[in-house]
C-alpha cells in the first residue's frame, strides 16, 4: 500500500482536477479519479519499466472518464448544479479574470470531449504532446491537430467573444482582446 | 484565424482548476477500497479447469471454434480415402441364433476359396480352403444341432462362357444331391459394351454345402464370397415342444367332447377344437419350413463375363465439332474447379472471419482490462 499512498500523494489533486475539468463535475469526478487509482493500482504490473508513470496515469484518468460519459452520466438525472464547475472559483483578487476563467471553463464544456481532453491535458496537467498522445492512444499529430482544432473553437465561442468584446474597454482587467486572441 | 492565447488558456484553467476544492478524506477512501478482501474461509477448495471471466470465455470460444474446425476438416480429409470393405466372421456358436456373414470382395486369383471361421478376421485374398461351417454340439434338449446355411457367391468368368458356366453349376449341385432353384441369364449383344451377367441359386443338401460352395468357386474368378450360418436349433425345439403342447390339449378336449351331451357343451369344444388345430398346423408348418431351410443349404451364384468389350471408337469429329466440344469439356471442367475450390476457400474465410473476430474482442478486452 506505500506505494499507492506515493501515488496518490503525488497525483490525486492535479488528477482529481484533470477529471472535474473533462467532466465538468466533481462528484463524477471524484468517483472516476478513485475508480482510476484503484484499477491503475490493480494493473500496476502492466505498467512496464522505463515508462513514464504520468501519462500512463492519465491514461487510465481519461479512459476511466470516458467510460463514465459514455455509460453512466447520459442515463443519470441533471446533476446537481452546485457540483458544476460554472459555480466553482474562489480567484478572489481578480474579478476580469474570474470571468475569463468562467467563460473559458464554460467554452471547454461546449467542446466535443475529444478535444477537451487534449486542452485540459495540454493546459493544465502540462503533459506534452507526446505524453498527451502515449495518454489517449492516438499519434502525435493527431494530438497536434486535435489542439489546433480546440483553441480555434474556443476563440470562436460566444462567451469568449463576448468576454473579450465586453472587457475590452475595462481598464482594470489584466486581460485584454489582444492577450486572449491572437 | 483566429486563435486562443496558448498563455491564457493555461492560466485560466489553472485558475479554475486551483479553484476546485479537493473533496476530504478521497485518498484514505481510495486506500481503504484497495485493500485485499479477507481471505473467506474455504469449506471445499475448488479448482477450475478453465478460469472464469473473460479469459475463461475466450478459451472455451477458442476450444469451440478447434472444434468445429476439426470436425468439418477431418470429414474432408477422409473423403478420398475408401471404405473400409471387408467384414468376416464365422459360423455362429451353439445357441446361437445370430446371423454371422463372411464376406471377402476383391479376391485374388480365380479358383481360391473363403475360409470362414469363427471370429476371424477378413483377409486380403480368399483362402484356399473353402468355408467350413463346423457342426455344432447337440442341443441341450437330446436335439441335433439345426443349421441353416446360406451364402453368395460372385465369379468373374471369360467372355463368352457364361452358358457353360451355367452347365457347370447345375451339373455340380445335381451331382451333391440337389437342384437348381432358380436361374436367370441376361445376354449382351456382343458390341454394346455391356458383359451378359447370369444368376443362379442352388439348393445343395446342408452336409454337401461347404464341398459345393469350393467347387463353385473353381468355375470362374470370385470376386467375393459371403456366407451366413445360423443354429435354428432352440427354434426348432421350441417348435416342437409348442406343436406336443397343443396335441396333448386336443387330445383332452376330444376326451371331453365324448363326454358332451348337451349341444351347447359340444360347440364350445369344437371351437376350441378348431383353434387347437389352426394353432397346431401353423406350427407345423414352421416346423416344415425350418426341416427345409436345415436340410438344404442355399447358394445364389453371380456370375459376370469378364471384360468389357471394346466399344467402337467414335468416328472423327471435324475441326468445329472438336473445338465445340473441347470449348464445353473446358467450360465444364472449369465450373468443376470452382466448385471444388469454393468449398475449402468458403471455410478458410470462415475460419479467418472468426479467428479476427475472436482476436478483436480479445483486443478489446485486454485493453479494457489493462486501463
Amino acid at each position: 500500500m506505500g506505494d499507492l499512498e506515493a501515488w496518490l500523494e503525488e497525483g490525486y489533486q492535479r488528477s482529481f482536477r484533470t477529471a472535474c475539468l473533462i467532466l465538468g463535475n466533481r462528484y463524477d469526478a471524484e468517483e472516476a479519479v478513485q475508480e482510476a487509482f484503484l484499477r491503475a493500482w490493480k494493473f500496476r504490473a502492466s505498467l512496464a519499466s522505463g515508462t513514464d508513470f504520468k501519462p500512463w496515469l492519465y491514461r487510465v484518468v481519461v479512459n476511466t472518464c470516458n467510460s463514465k460519459l459514455r455509460q453512466e452520466i447520459p442515463h443519470r438525472d441533471r446533476r446537481a448544479a452546485e457540483q458544476d464547475l460554472a459555480g466553482v472559483s474562489n480567484i478572489d483578487d481578480n474579478p476580469g479574470r474570474i470571468a475569463l476563467s468562467q467563460d473559458i471553463v464554460k467554452a471547454l464544456q461546449d467542446l466535443p470531449l475529444h478535444l477537451r481532453v487534449v486542452v485540459v491535458l495540454r493546459y493544465y496537467a502540462d503533459l506534452s504532446e507526446r505524453e498527451i498522445a502515449t495518454a489517449i492512444g492516438r499519434r502525435q499529430g493527431t494530438v497536434k491537430s486535435r489542439l489546433h482544432e480546440a483553441r480555434r473553437r474556443l476563440a470562436e465561442h460566444p462567451a469568449l467573444r463576448t468576454e473579450t468584446n465586453g472587457d475590452s474597454g475595462d481598464s482594470d482587467d489584466s486581460t485584454t482582446a489582444s492577450e486572449v486572441l491572437r | 484565424m483566429t486563435m486562443l492565447d496558448e498563455d491564457v488558456l493555461t492560466d485560466a484553467l489553472r485558475d479554475a482548476a486551483e479553484a476546485i476544492e479537493i473533496p476530504d478524506g478521497a485518498a484514505e477512501r481510495i486506500l481503504s477500497a484497495a485493500q485485499p478482501p479477507a481471505p473467506k474461509p474455504r469449506s471445499s477448495h475448488r479448482r477450475f479447469l478453465i478460469p472464469r471471466g473473460g479469459r475463461g470465455r475466450m478459451i472455451l470460444v477458442a476450444a469451440a471454434l478447434v472444434l468445429v474446425a476439426g470436425g468439418v476438416t477431418l470429414p474432408l480429409l477422409a473423403t478420398g480415402s475408401n471404405p473400409p470393405k471387408t467384414v468376416a466372421a464365422g459360423p455362429s456358436p451353439a445357441g446361437s441364433t445370430v446371423p454371422s456373414p463372411t464376406v471377402v470382395p476383391s479376391l485374388g486369383s480365380a479358383g481360391s476359396a473363403a475360409s470362414s471361421t469363427n471370429g476371424a478376421a477378413s483377409t486380403p485374398a480368399i483362402p484356399s480352403t473353402p468355408v467350413t461351417v463346423p457342426s455344432l454340439p447337440p442341443g441341450s434338449v437330446g436335439q441335433s444341432a439345426k443349421v441353416e446355411a446360406k451364402g453368395s457367391v460372385s465369379l468373374t468368368i471369360g467372355d463368352g462362357k457364361l452358358d457353360s458356366a451355367m452347365t457347370k453349376l447345375t451339373n455340380l449341385v445335381a451331382s451333391s444331391g440337389g437342384f437348381v432353384a432358380s436361374s436367370q441369364e441376361q445376354v449382351t449383344p456382343g458390341q454394346s459394351g455391356t458383359p451378359s451377367v447370369g444368376t443362379i441359386v442352388l439348393q445343395v443338401p446342408e452336409p454337401s454345402f461347404t464341398s459345393l460352395l469350393s467347387q463353385v468357386q473353381q468355375v470362374g474368378h470370385a470376386t467375393s464370397v459371403a456366407t451366413t450360418s445360423t443354429d435354428v436349433t432352440g427354434q426348432y425345439v421350441d417348435l416342437q415342444a409348442r406343436i406336443t403342447a397343443l396335441e396333448a390339449s386336443r387330445q383332452q378336449y376330444l376326451t371331453i367332447m365324448t363326454q358332451a351331451s348337451s349341444i351347447g357343451d359340444i360347440l364350445a369344444v369344437q371351437s376350441q377344437l378348431d383353434s387347437l388345430q389352426t394353432q397346431i398346423e401353423q406350427l407345423q408348418g414352421q416346423l416344415n419350413v425350418l426341416n427345409s431351410e436345415t436340410t438344404y443349404g442355399t447358394l445364389t451364384v453371380s456370375l459376370t463375363e469378364a471384360g468389357q468389350r471394346p466399344v467402337p471408337p467414335p468416328p472423327p469429329r471435324s475441326g468445329i465439332s472438336s473445338a465445340w466440344h473441347d470449348g464445353v469439356g473446358g467450360f465444364v471442367s472449369g465450373f468443376e474447379w470452382v466448385v471444388r475450390v469454393a468449398g475449402p476457400t468458403l471455410f478458410a474465410l470462415l475460419c479467418l472471419a472468426a479467428l479476427l473476430v475472436l482476436g478483436r474482442f480479445a483486443w478489446r478486452a485486454t485493453r479494457r482490462r489493462m486501463l
